[in-house]
């Protein structure tokens, strides 16, 4: 997966890892809610993070579990990290 | 002096049940459990469970015709175990039975609670994701095992499902804990909660949860169905373990008749003791115990007791043990008072069975008839065992008797309660 991460990938992972049936389009429009507005918990986005990692083959920052709403975590997982720190 | 007059009589509040809700391998709804086990349909059968057809177990009471998906959210679904799925199953059927709605305690969710027992926690999504572990690495094991497998998955989830904010509990004691934790409800509404969903279930069916029992000297080798769990007999050749289980709703009685709710039966007695693993002699002294405690905490005699459901655990020194333990704690009425072991047709479901024992005793006394023991004829015990088919009875009081593997012993009285009059 070279290409960014999109709400439709994101909706996607939110059904396969926690079993939500989140509609893309709503993910978009509502890019600023809450995960837990979505029902998403937090080893739910745990399991997401784990999953991203693998398909990607590279460890996410830190703080991508403690994302808070699918813009932030969009953000972060895009924002491909130029320096080691 | 008059503020000490005017202090209400303060009555011990006592626990009812007023729901149940059963999945089992002789039924995955309360109406179909209960027509199976007073028809004594026996529902041992081949293990057909993935991965299992191959292990030395040949037999077992498996539960068919479920599918969690129709009952139970996918959220819930992909962070749980088999195990849990049938307890939160059981546990909305025991709700639906009780009629106890997120609008009788949306103002008092904290007048909730949820206890369930386990024996073994959720081994198939264990297994599933151990198997990650070693054959993919690390990151390829899901978040939701740190909970799935824990012995306490199945109170949690059906506290969170439910909004249940109550005292929550999860009782590990062996397969009795699912007696244990009537008697813990019980406790809890004691101390002031109104409602507890209470029960067990278990799903000891996959192939690493199999494996780990096949270490128990006392699991039947018996390939033919009918022949593998023979209790109180000559043939008695070990037991048949089983998934499934039952949850029950139990609230407090006058609350539960504030809310207009069908009260069944009164939880009125328990105790439960301990004598050691495998040590059936000894279980003799403790169930005995038992009994006569839980007779005692019931204020019953000994000649009030109508039915006895047995443990009947199928090994010849523990079905002897029990019998001499019934005629120890209930003296001459011993012989006299009918005995049933509905699990002889569908397996032991660890913590589920003592708590599908306590559903069927309540149905038994709302209809008035013993189910019979399937597959077991010709009884070796001075007992007045049912076998064959159903006895008409008029049904008081039940006791409920089961025992672990582990040592563990309970008695539990169940009483009949004349509609509409809390005494």
């Amino acid at each position: 997966m070279s290409a960014e991460l999109t709400f439709d990938e994101l909706a996607l992972l939110m059904k396969k890892g926690a079993g939500l049936p989140v509609e893309p389009a709503d993910l978009a429009e509502r890019a600023d809610a809450t995960f837990a507005e979505f029902g998403l918990d937090s080893l739910g986005l745990l399991g997401i993070v784990g999953e991203l990692e693998n398909k990607l083959d590279r460890p996410l920052p830190n703080d991508a579990e403690r994302s808070r709403t699918p813009r932030d975590f969009l953000d972060l997982v895009n924002t491909v990290p130029t320096t080691g720190a | 002096m008059s503020s000490l007059q005017q202090l209400p009589q303060r009555r011990q509040r006592r626990s009812v049940v007023t729901g149940i809700g059963v999945i089992a391998p002789n039924g995955v709804s309360t109406e179909v459990f209960w027509k199976a086990t007073r028809e004594g349909m026996s529902v041992i059968d081949l293990v057909t469970r993935e991965g299992c057809e191959q292990l030395p177990l040949k037999v077992a009471g498996e539960v068919r015709d479920f599918d969690p998906a129709v009952l139970i959210e996918e959220r819930y679904l992909v962070q749980t175990d088999r195990f849990t799925h049938f307890a939160m199953a059981a546990a909305n059927l025991a709700l639906d039975d009780a009629r106890l709605g997120r609008a009788d305690y949306n103002d008092s969710p904290f007048a909730v609670g949820v206890v369930t027992a386990a024996g073994s926690g959720g081994g198939e999504f264990g297994q599933r994701e151990l198997q990650h572990l070693w054959g993919q690495g690390s990151k390829h094991v899901g978040p939701y095992q740190s909970i799935a497998w824990f012995y306490a998955a199945s109170t949690g989830q059906i506290s969170i499902r439910g909004g249940f904010k109550g005292p929550c509990g999860v009782v590990a004691s062996d397969e009795a804990g699912g007696l244990d934790a009537l008697a813990h409800a019980g406790r809890t509404i004691r101390r002031g909660t109104d409602a507890v969903v209470v029960g067990a279930a278990e799903a000891p069916l996959a192939p690493y949860s199999v494996v780990c029992q096949l270490g128990y000297d006392d699991l039947s080798r018996v390939a033919d169905p009918y022949r593998a769990y023979r209790p109180f007999t000559e043939a008695a050749c070990g037991f048949v373990p089983a998934e499934g289980g039952a949850m029950l709703v139990v609230e407090e009685e006058t609350a539960a008749l504030d809310r207009g709710a069908p009260v069944r039966a009164v939880v009125a007695g328990h105790t439960a003791t301990f004598t050691g693993a495998a040590r059936w002699e000894e279980s003799r002294e403790g169930l005995a115990h038992a009994i006569t405690g839980a007779l005692e905490d019931a204020r019953c005699a000994p000649e009030e007791v109508d039915v006895v459901f047995a443990d009947a655990f199928g090994v010849p020194a523990a079905d002897h043990a029990e019998a001499h333990a019934i005629a120890d704690a209930l003296g001459r009425h011993a012989t006299e008072v009918p005995v049933t072991a509905p699990k002889t047709g569908t397996g032991r479901a660890y913590c589920g069975a003592p708590v599908l024992d306590a559903a069927a005793a309540v149905l038994s006394m709302e209809h008035g008839v013993v189910p019979p023991t399937p597959n077991v004829f010709e009884v070796n015990h001075d007992l007045d065992l049912v076998t064959v088919s159903a006895r008409p009875a008029e049904l008081r009081t039940a006791l409920v008797l089961s025992r672990g593997l582990m040592g563990s012993n309970a008695a539990l009285v169940l009483r009949k309660c004349p509609s509409g009059s809390p005494s």
